[in-house]
């Protein structure tokens, strides 16, 4: 399984706070947003991705709490296992 | 003038005097307000070896030539005094309602000098100025403060006061606006104590001339437009607020936890803006003119505590919770209203208490000497010692003094979580490698809002960099602080800069003004700043050994989390940051910079 976990914006809009999934086979951090977004009914994508697929700034993705902007961003494979972080853009201070 | 309002106000609380005078034109220009302005006049008049609580010390309000207009978020005004905390030069910074009523009233700054012969307060309404007693709100808290002022003065009017904390001449103690807002840090509350000066009460009902009304409507359209756009200022800080950050900066591995000792907080989703949003959160607020409104209205109906007010905010979530190892949000909100009755900067008090529980935990302080048992996680003892320290009350009389004093009178300094004896805020700098050098570096100490490197290193804005590289962090640090010192000076909040950046301040201080700032221009009104208070705290003996960090961040690696073994590696970025700032390799800054700045003697 891998553990999926919605921070901030996206815990208000979901009403969810963490998901459960099994690991798929070569699976990338990309891929799995699209199949989380299949199951759930609210779209979400739209806080974290810009229209051309591509993170919005400020979009924090950790895979056990890396950010993925210092792996391989989208491409990042994810594996069984993992816990992954959805964080929108947010900032305070 | 268009943009300044052209005029200050000089109150001498020892004559029981208060004049008018023209601003000077050309520090305005070269400073513009704010911090700017008003360190350059605090600099021309005040010797640096001052004693901050003496008569000689001054101390002046000042807003910004955008301050009261629309635009972006234009609320914010600037208090600037020598600290009694960390003998630098202070600004302390702070939004609401207050100062764009100073300027409705007509003018761009207050300068208070001297000292009253009996606890007393300003009113101002427009030319109409006049000191009065406040013999009968000493004392009260600084919303009953602001209460019994509206009751007897003016309705309508704004006020800034101190509450007992300042009275009492607490170290941290701080200017609160609007009942809930607050020149937090350095310990501004406590020189206005010391002038025997509780509050300012304004009333204005003038306006402010803009120079090009059409093109600065035009500038505030794209703003409003740049704000509305971006993520973070139209949704995340409205929806969640500062605390938003509670979670985001402990999955990264950098919440500082039980006095730094460790960098994850186990408590953390207990004490994040999520649950907050789902629990005492009643609704959103903003300052005057904001279309942002991060501020939180709260009340702990339904806990073990009472009280509403507004908060807490990220930095004081972090300090009276994960700092002490309290993961209970209801005695941290407590805490947050108490330290905002009794005008008290939440940073430094609650990394106080934390400094002490592990003074405690060493065995450095007995239980007998504190008056309970103290251990970290203590939710009670927290809130217990919070309210002690406002009054000076038993153990509450060290805690008044800061960490750095504390620590340093049990012989353990280097417990204090301090750079040049300000507290630290919220980000543990040896995994965020920029925020470190911000620190050692910033004219008043620890201090998370003179260089925010926090936003490109771990927020990713306004775009990723890499935390743990020290390359090009100098060049990152002077541009952060360079721009800083610009926002404070204008009178817009820092958190417009998540969505606007120079172009858009150069556009607005010109179309406000009149005067034609470029880029690059606007970028040297901070770089003068930033030099100015740093030749003011060379002269006051803060030397540039002071550019440096607690030992605990350069040589002990982080325990815990993601960022475990790293440190903080200041002396591979101090040396090019000095050079990046024109200044020799002692930190000096050169004759030649001194004489590009117009700050040559």
């Amino acid at each position: 399984m891998i553990k999926v976990e919605f921070y901030s914006l996206l815990r208000l809009l979901l009403k969810l706070d963490k998901l459960d999934l099994p690991a798929q086979e070569n699976e990338k951090v990309g891929q799995l947003l699209q199949r989380i977004q299949r199951q759930l009914p609210t779209p979400f994508l739209h806080k974290l991705l810009d229209d051309n697929g591509e993170l919005i700034p400020g979009t924090i993705i950790l895979i056990n709490r890396r950010n993925i902007l210092h792996l391989d961003k989208l491409e990042t494979p994810v594996q069984e296992g993992d816990v992954i972080a959805f964080f929108p853009p947010g900032a305070g201070g | 003038m268009s943009g300044w309002q052209g005029k200050l106000l000089r109150v001498d609380l020892t004559a029981g005097t208060c004049k008018t005078e023209k601003l000077n034109e050309k520090w305005a220009k070269d400073y513009l307000g704010g911090r700017g302005l008003g360190s350059k006049y605090f600099v021309e008049e005040v010797a640096p070896d001052v004693d901050p609580l003496s008569p000689e010390n001054k101390l002046i309000m000042a807003a910004g030539p955008l301050t009261g207009t629309y635009g972006a978020a234009n609320g914010r005004y600037m208090v600037i005094t020598k600290s009694p905390l960390t003998g630098t030069i202070a600004s302390s910074n702070s939004g609401g309602y207050f100062p764009s009523e100073l300027r409705y009233a007509g003018y761009d700054m207050i300068i208070f000098e001297g000292k009253a012969e009996y606890p007393s307060y300003l009113q101002i309404h427009d030319d109409k100025v006049q000191l009065v007693g406040a013999v009968h709100i000493w004392g009260k808290s600084s919303q009953d403060t602001e209460d019994a002022i509206l009751a007897e003065f003016h309705g309508d009017a704004k006020v800034a006061c101190i509450g007992p904390a300042g009275e009492n001449l607490v170290k941290f103690s701080c200017i609160i606006n609007d009942k809930h807002r607050a020149a937090g840090r350095s310990g501004v509350g406590a020189v206005m104590g010391s002038k025997n000066l509780k509050a300012v009460a304004v009333r204005g009902t003038g306006g402010v001339k803009i120079a090009d009304p059409i093109a600065y409507r035009e500038a505030a359209l794209e703003s409003y437009s740049l704000l509305k756009q971006n993520p973070v200022s139209s949704e995340g800080l409205p929806a969640l607020g500062t605390p938003v950050l509670v979670n985001v900066i402990n999955q990264m591995g950098a919440l500082p936890t039980r006095n730094f000792q460790k960098d994850t907080f186990a408590g953390a989703e207990a004490i994040s803006g999520e649950t907050l949003a789902a629990t005492y959160l009643k609704r959103n607020k903003g300052c005057m003119g904001c279309i942002i409104a991060c501020g939180r209205v709260t009340g702990l109906k339904g806990s073990r505590f009472s009280g509403d007010g507004e908060g807490p905010e990220y930095e004081s979530i972090w300090a009276l919770g994960a700092a002490c190892g309290v993961d209970d949000l209801a005695a941290i909100t407590k805490a947050n209203y108490i330290c905002n009755e009794y005008g008290m900067d939440t940073i430094t008090a609650g990394s106080t208490v934390a400094c002490a529980m592990e003074l405690a935990e060493k065995g450095l302080i007995s239980e007998e000497e504190i008056g309970m048992p103290l251990k970290f996680g203590d939710a009670d003892a927290m809130v217990k010692l919070i309210e002690m320290t406002a009054k000076c009350e038993g153990f509450g009389e060290k805690l008044a003094l800061g960490s750095y004093r504390l620590a340093e009178s049990y012989g353990a300094p280097e417990l204090s979580m301090t750079v040049k004896k300000l507290e630290f805020p919220a980000y543990d700098a040896r995994g965020v490698q920029g925020m470190a050098l911000n620190y050692a570096t910033s004219n008043r100490g620890a201090c998370h809002v003179r260089g925010y490197l926090i936003s490109p290193e771990v927020l990713g804005l306004p775009e990723k960099l890499d935390p743990q590289a020290t390359e090009g962090k100098a060049t990152w640090a002077k541009i952060f602080q360079d721009f800083t010192a610009v926002v404070d000076s204008s009178g817009v909040c820092l958190f417009t800069t998540f969505a606007i950046g120079v172009p858009q301040f150069a556009n607005f201080c010109t179309t406000a003004t009149g005067v034609t700032y470029s880029d690059e221009a606007l970028l040297e009104v901070g770089d003068r700043i930033y030099n100015l208070e740093r030749l003011f705290n060379l002269k006051a003996g803060i030397d540039p050994s002071q550019d440096t960090l607690p030992k605990r961040l350069l040589e002990d690696p982080i325990s815990d989390g993601p960022l475990k073994g790293e440190v903080a590696k200041l002396d591979q970025m101090l040396p090019e940051y000095y050079q990046e700032r024109g200044w020799s390799a002692e930190g000096i800054p050169t004759d030649e910079k001194l004489q590009a700045l117009g700050l040559a003697s």
